[in-house]
């Protein structure tokens, strides 16, 4: 087999971008591509969630840069994340294969690898994301829950607060970030029982005060177990939480038959229409 | 000799050590000559022993900037203007990332 045509070898080099998700669990989750990309890069970005999980990516490459140290208490997220982007577009503009490894799934709740992205390809560069297994992944396999069951919203805890959203209670309500809920400064990584007390205020509106909240943190190093815990909704306030944890309602109400539209289908399928 | 992050990786993709019983899995890892830190942090199923041999860096967990998903017209945060703002208002177009 001739492989030159699979080298880029021959080609002038050119700065690309890749953004890569780890998965949430070391050593079970990473995909062969993803490890790849983080292998055949110059310079690879880390974003992680556990110490010792950034050990493990620099045993696969030997400059391995933790974005980390950008984050800084009374520090604006927004612009820790637009750092994380001009670091790793001088390395693209400079000509190197760069890699940005995120914890989870690089495209869900997470700013930098979309925009950097973005900027990437204007720019003329190549640009790629690349999935990893994300929380959600595991909630759905360690709680048990099926989103096609009864249907699924998710929300970033705050939305609730900041916008008026519909919740529909016949589903199922998944709610993230509510350790930060309420927090529009950008400049805390926590909240207190009083904002949450103003998510329960939301909830209740669509929920029982005594409706079950499940709290659902997934494992992050293979020798844990998923953290699985079971409160009522008026206790959520006081509920030790960490940023990592996430919120999990299950439905309230029953489903409700929509009658009309049942009876149109109906009058279509004895039409022959269905098809 | 595997060292602990070898481990970790081992029992990450191993079906059998990835969810056998935390005593089953000290006893593999105490025959094979597996260190203190990693045996103390399974068999007590508490991974901040894991500390000891590792070190401890907390690490922030926020990659998104909980505006509720209108970032780009968020409150300008740069340049030291971090006072808290009101939340930017909704532009339908953009909607916000789900996890």
């Amino acid at each position: 087999m001739n492989t030159t045509s699979l080298s880029p070898q021959d080609n002038p080099r050119r700065g690309s971008l890749a953004c890569v998700g780890l998965g949430m669990t070391l050593g079970s989750h990473l995909t062969p591509l993803a490890r790849s990309h983080i292998e055949q890069a110059d310079v690879v970005f880390a974003a992680l969630s556990d110490g010792i999980v950034e050990l493990w990516l620099k045993r696969m490459h030997p400059d391995v840069r933790s974005l980390q140290p950008y984050y800084a208490e009374g520090k604006s997220r927004m612009k820790t994340y637009r750092e994380w982007v001009e670091l790793m577009m001088t390395e693209v503009r400079a000509g190197k294969r760069v890699c940005g490894v995120f914890y989870g799934h690089p495209g869900i709740f997470a700013w930098s690898p979309r925009n950097a992205i973005e900027t990437a390809r204007a720019e003329g560069f190549d640009a790629h994301m690349e999935p990893g297994i994300s929380a959600e992944d595991c909630l759905y396999a360690d709680v048990g829950i099926d989103p096609g069951r009864f249907g699924c919203q998710h929300f970033e805890a705050s939305q609730l607060l900041f916008y008026e959203r519909r919740i529909d209670n016949t589903g199922y309500l998944v709610l993230w970030q509510v350790g930060l809920v309420g927090d529009w400064s950008l400049t805390r990584f926590r909240t207190g029982p009083a904002c949450r007390q103003l998510l329960v205020d939301v909830l209740s509106q669509d929920y029982p005060l005594d409706h079950e909240v499940i709290i659902y943190r997934g494992a992050t190093l293979p020798i844990e177990q998923p953290r699985i815990r079971r409160i009522a909704l008026r206790d959520l306030p006081e509920a030790v939480l960490t940023p990592e944890e996430t919120v999990v309602l299950p439905p309230a109400s029953p489903l409700k038959p929509n009658l009309a539209m049942r009876a149109q289908l109906e009058e279509l399928d004895k039409a022959g229409a269905i098809v | 000799m595997t060292d602990t992050i070898e481990w970790l990786e081992t029992i990450g993709k191993n079906a059998n050590l990835r969810h056998a019983p935390a005593e089953e899995l000290a006893h593999t890892l105490e025959e094979a000559g597996a260190s203190e830190a990693l045996k103390a942090a399974v068999k007590f199923e508490d991974s901040s022993r894991l500390s000891t041999e590792l070190g401890n860096k907390p690490m922030k967990v926020d990659h998104n900037p909980h505006t509720g998903g209108h970032e780009e017209e968020g409150p300008d945060h740069d340049d030291g203007q971090d006072a808290p703002s009101q939340p930017p208002k909704p532009t339908p177009s953009e909607p916000s990332p789900g996890k």
